[in-house]
């Protein structure tokens, strides 16, 4: 058992040293990802949030939509507009406030970590139940303790389900309040 | 299966030392880095626009020590560093050192002399190419100084933001150690 062991331990350590090596020490380079995103429902005829959570790689953070300062380039998601599906705003967090070993006294609003984001989907009425993808961008501005990397944009793609709204329940017909005796 | 507590610690510090000197490994067999490492290279020569519309070159500053500075109006640390910058070029411009800005921006020269402006930088700023930036090894990230002696050798590279101190300690190299090259050429 312990062979088996200490080769599996061999197997994680060589593997871990290897990837460790491909980004030298403070040669990083930064990553937002879209993390998986479940097909959402979205009912015809309303709008619908849709949300999609993102991760920044750790050790690094991006402007949020809303930066401290206006030179500072905010995080922004554009999806593409399909004819009978509109596409309400974007819904941002807030950011952190965070201050940094560059700037201790400055407070800047970033997002680290994991972040979501909220499409509202609103299908037009007419459009037929199915799956639909949408496509689009996240622009981002990425961060460390020390320096700053040029901007990016990270390819965004969700899908939705049209579904049919389900009709409205049917009331009981009021009963009188009334007590007759 | 009972498993002996001792075996799984023994297991556990093995794959620790395995990370430790693995990494060390890895990191021994990273590639060197690209443009000038700061070991005497000779400065790449450039020629860029300032922001006033002049052609500017980095051999137009051979004799004086140069800090060139790569920097973008969206990067927070730079910012943080071009107020010593000023203060560094008044006291130590008499004595030969000329620090130089390049702005690696997709604002406009109107965006990038506004924001040099409102940071009262006293030194050339110009508007930097990809071209530039790949001969000093890419410049991946914001702020990167190369420290330029006064034969337009690179005695030093600097990534990231550092503190005030230390580039005072390398612009007192720069400006020291060239002189002495200087004085020996003289000779």
């Amino acid at each position: 058992m312990l062979n088996n062991i200490a080769k599996t331990a061999f197997f994680i350590a060589v593997s871990a040293a290897l990837l460790y090596g491909q980004n030298p020490p403070g040669r990083k380079v930064p990553s937002v990802t879209l993390l998986p995103t479940p097909v959402a429902n979205v009912f015809r005829g309303r709008g619908n949030p849709v949300e999609l959570q993102f991760r920044v790689q750790s050790g690094f953070h991006i402007n949020s939509n809303k930066p401290a300062a206006e030179y500072l380039i905010p995080t922004t998601l554009k999806i593409d507009a399909q004819t009978d599906i509109m596409l309400g705003g974007v819904t941002y967090p807030e950011g952190e406030q965070m201050s940094f070993a560059f700037a201790p006294e400055e407070k800047l609003s970033v997002y680290s970590g994991n972040f979501s984001l909220s499409v509202m989907v609103r299908p037009l009425a007419s459009v037929l139940p199915g799956r639909y993808a949408f496509r689009g961008e996240l622009k981002y501005q990425a961060c460390d303790n020390a320096a700053c990397y040029p901007p990016k944009k990270l390819p965004v793609r969700f899908e939705v389900k049209v579904v049919k709204p389900s009709p409205p329940r049917r009331k009981n017909p009021a009963q009188s309040p009334h007590v007759h005796n | 299966m009972k498993r002996d507590p001792v075996v799984i610690i023994v297991v556990a510090m093995v794959v620790s030392l395995m990370l430790v000197i693995g990494m060390n490994l890895a990191r021994k067999r990273t590639p060197p880095l690209e443009g000038p490492q700061g070991r005497g290279e000779v400065a790449p020569d450039f020629a860029l626009q300032s922001l006033d519309g002049k052609t500017v070159h980095l051999s137009d500053f051979r004799g004086k020590a140069v800090l060139l500075n790569f920097w973008a109006t969206w990067c927070a640390p730079c910012k943080i560093e071009m107020p010593w910058f000023v203060e560094l070029q008044k006291e130590y411009g008499p004595q030969g050192l000329q620090i130089v800005g390049v702005a690696m921006d997709d604002a406009s020269p109107t965006d990038i002399a506004d924001f040099a402006k409102e940071m009262s930088v006293n030194y050339p700023v110009l508007i930097g190419k990809e071209s530039v930036g790949d001969a000093y090894g890419g410049v991946q990230f914001l702020p990167e100084t190369f420290y330029i002696d006064r034969n337009g050798r690179v005695v030093s590279r600097a990534f990231g933001l550092k503190g005030r101190g230390e580039i005072e300690d390398d612009i007192k190299k720069i400006v020291a150690s060239n002189l002495v090259q200087a004085q020996k050429q003289v000779r």
